[in-house]
């Protein structure tokens, strides 16, 4: 590969800006090098898993797609559930311990609750498969978010909310070890009220639910710090390289540059912007401003304005990023990728116009 | 008829949809029409980047319900701020207050527990609709900006969930409120706003069918937002005008999605066009125009 690509890339961005099949078309291109490589990604579209030939037997599992490359393709589907579950077990002392956890009531409304679980469990799972060694190149597609910034942010977050200290401390007045709930007299008019309102107000039920969930979690809590704390730091590896995608126009600008400063100032080693989706300028590059009459839209001049749109944001978004900053336009196409060659052909597009921003991504100080 | 007339005697409107389909400023364009149309509409929006005041011309809202025109309001809000609120209402006791709401209990507990600031949202949207705000006047619609799909399910199916787990006391009564409402056709209405591509296409559904089997209800209407206007017969397919071509696969691709969308859904679909305006309320004005004509 002509690009730099570390031994992780990590593809980010917001909902409906082509993520995945950029990352599939990386992971081809990839591959077509001689690396064996890994695209683990959420339930894509099924016209791309018809392109890469995988069906629900990826889910939480690696496929091999047949590509006739030099190095290998393999495509994975994350099932967050599933990795929540086997984290579960792994860092469970016994079995009883673990049974406790996976059947609380709690837990199993938690998971699909609690804000960044997904993302947690995205990069979880790329630390395992970092781990076991058996790729020369991973690709993470991670889950289309309203704010890109909430996958970074997912491990801090979760970690913090398992961490039980805080809340086992607050709640020690409340509950004896085995969950039940105390005789208060000792507490006093207020603390009593406070009970009260509790009960009132949350239902003492849930409550327990949950000190029972967090009870049985602290022996499981300190692996799972540890754990990402090393998702952490591979994350702002030399070995990992974020890819940022976006939508085109004007309008998406505050975002990518907002998500741009934040990993970079986070310490993250940022890529190429990826502008994806831009309508091609129209020939005769005539200016068209608001005098596109609105009803009826004629398709040609919806398209000028559309292309003339684009260009503006592009040129834009270069003229606001640092100079060495690689920003790369892709096209609209006029169908998506549905087999192996078209997925290719976007991918050759891709290193193409990448090659042409001619900038390698700096290392972080 | 027109495809929109069952909302028009209904109390709230939860608009869904895949992120990036434009449900924001199909929100705000349905708030402009109820408006226009005599009722006293009121836009709630709860993701954390405001962006619905930028849709109507107006500044963020702050949290505050701020008046946009003649009898269209809008409201960002913080779903934690509802239940403060309730804390507040319940405890009386200022120094109580501050003690509940800065403990880490209800802090875990408002963050974790399954299904409660969905609800919380639903809540306040019902209590608007009766005039039970303090100092805000009585909403005839309030129209919900919801989450994106996946999550637009959690919110409407959160009442039920909340019922699940506290039984009693102000919150499973509010919980059992909205769960009524939010069932009632007459009173409730769900939009979903999708686009004619394969993936919006195919939450769109999803959603239809989880909407049924955890609700027992349907939308009133699917919205495919952003289409390539149709190709007249006149024009030509020519290569070296790559623009036409462009505009001309891009229009299959919407029918054929429009089609599928058309196979699995017998309910009315309202297509939107690709309008060639900025976001803004220009491009507010322009869709709820086009809302009227469906």
């Amino acid at each position: 590969m002509s690009y730099p690509w570390p031994r992780l890339v990590v593809v980010v961005g917001a909902g409906g800006v082509g993520k995945t099949t950029l990352a599939a078309a990386l992971g081809l291109e990839s591959s077509g090098t001689g690396d064996d490589t890994l695209v683990m990604t959420f339930d894509p579209s099924q016209r791309l898993k018809d392109a890469l030939g995988v069906g629900d037997s990826a889910r939480d599992h690696e496929v091999e797609v047949a590509t006739g490359s030099t190095g290998s393709l393999s495509a994975s589907l994350l099932d967050a559930r599933e990795t929540f579950n086997r984290l579960v077990s792994r860092y469970a002392p016994d079995e009883e311990a673990r049974d406790r956890i996976l059947t609380n009531r709690y837990y199993r409304h938690l998971a699909g609750s609690l804000a960044g679980v997904l993302e947690y469990m995205a990069v979880e799972r790329l630390y395992e498969v970092s781990q076991a060694g058996r790729y020369d190149r991973i690709i993470l597609d991670t889950p289309p978010t309203r704010q890109a910034l909430d996958f970074l942010e997912a491990p801090a977050r979760i970690v913090g909310f398992l961490d039980s200290g805080a809340l086992k401390l607050a709640l020690r007045s409340w509950f004896d070890d085995s969950g039940r709930l105390r005789p208060t007299a000792r507490l006093g008019r207020l603390g009593k009220r406070f009970e009260a309102y509790l009960d009132e107000v949350v239902g003492l039920d849930l409550l327990r639910d949950m000190v029972e969930f967090f009870q049985a979690f602290g022996p499981l809590y300190e692996g799972f710090r540890q754990r990402a704390k090393e998702v952490e730091s591979l994350l702002r590896s030399e070995d990992t390289l974020f890819a940022l995608v976006a939508g085109p126009g004007e309008e998406k600008i505050p975002d990518t540059l907002y998500f741009a400063r934040r990993l970079k100032e986070a310490g993250y080693r940022l890529g190429p912007i990826v502008v994806n989706r831009m309508h091609p300028p129209a020939a005769e590059s005539r200016e068209t401003s608001p005098a596109v009459k609105v009803p009826p839209v004629d398709g040609r001049s919806l398209l000028t304005w559309l292309g003339e749109r684009d260009r503006r944001g592009f040129e834009r978004l270069v003229s606001l990023v640092d100079q060495e900053q690689p920003v790369v336009a892709l096209p609209l196409l006029p169908t998506e990728p549905s087999n192996l060659e078209s997925l290719s052909a976007l991918s050759e597009l891709f290193s193409r116009h990448l090659a042409a921003s001619q900038v390698m991504p700096a290392t972080p100080r | 008829m027109s495809s929109l007339a069952p909302l028009d005697s209904q109390e709230l409107i939860v608009v869904t949809g895949k992120g990036g389909v434009g449900k924001s400023a199909i929100a705000a364009a349905l708030g402009r029409r109820f408006a226009a149309a005599g009722r006293r509409a009121l836009v709630l929006e709860i993701d954390p980047r405001e962006n619905v005041h930028q849709m109507l011309g107006v500044s963020p809202s702050g949290g505050e319900i701020v008046a946009v025109a003649p009898r269209l309001y809008l409201q960002h809000l913080e779903p934690r701020s509802v239940l403060d609120q309730i804390v507040r209402e319940r405890v009386r006791i200022e120094l109580l207050v501050r003690r509940v709401l800065n403990s880490p209990v209800y802090h875990h507990f408002t963050e974790g527990a399954p299904g409660l600031k969905e609800m919380a949202v639903l809540g306040h949207s019902l209590i608007l609709v009766e005039g039970r705000v303090p100092g805000a006047p009585e909403m005839d619609v309030v129209v919900l900006d919801a989450p994106a799909t996946g999550h637009g399910l959690a919110l409407l199916a959160a009442p039920l969930l909340v019922s699940e787990v506290i039984r009693h006391g102000p919150i499973a009564t509010m919980a059992s409120e909205v769960a009524r409402l939010v069932a009632s056709t007459k009173r409730c209405g769900v939009v979903v706003v999708t686009q004619a591509e394969e993936m919006p296409v195919t939450e769109a559904l999803e959603f239809v069918t989880l909407l049924q089997s955890r609700l027992q209800r349907q939308p009133e209407l699917i919205l495919a937002n952003g289409l390539y206007p149709a190709v007249d017969q006149g024009v030509q397919r020519r290569i070296e005008d790559p623009v036409t071509c462009l505009w001309m696969d891009r229009r299959r691709l919407n029918e054929y999605q429009l089609e599928r969308l058309a196979a699995d859904w017998q309910g009315p679909i309202g297509e939107i066009p690709l309008l060639p305006l900025d976001r803004g309320p220009a491009l507010t004005a322009a869709l709820e125009e086009r809302l009227e004509q469906l």
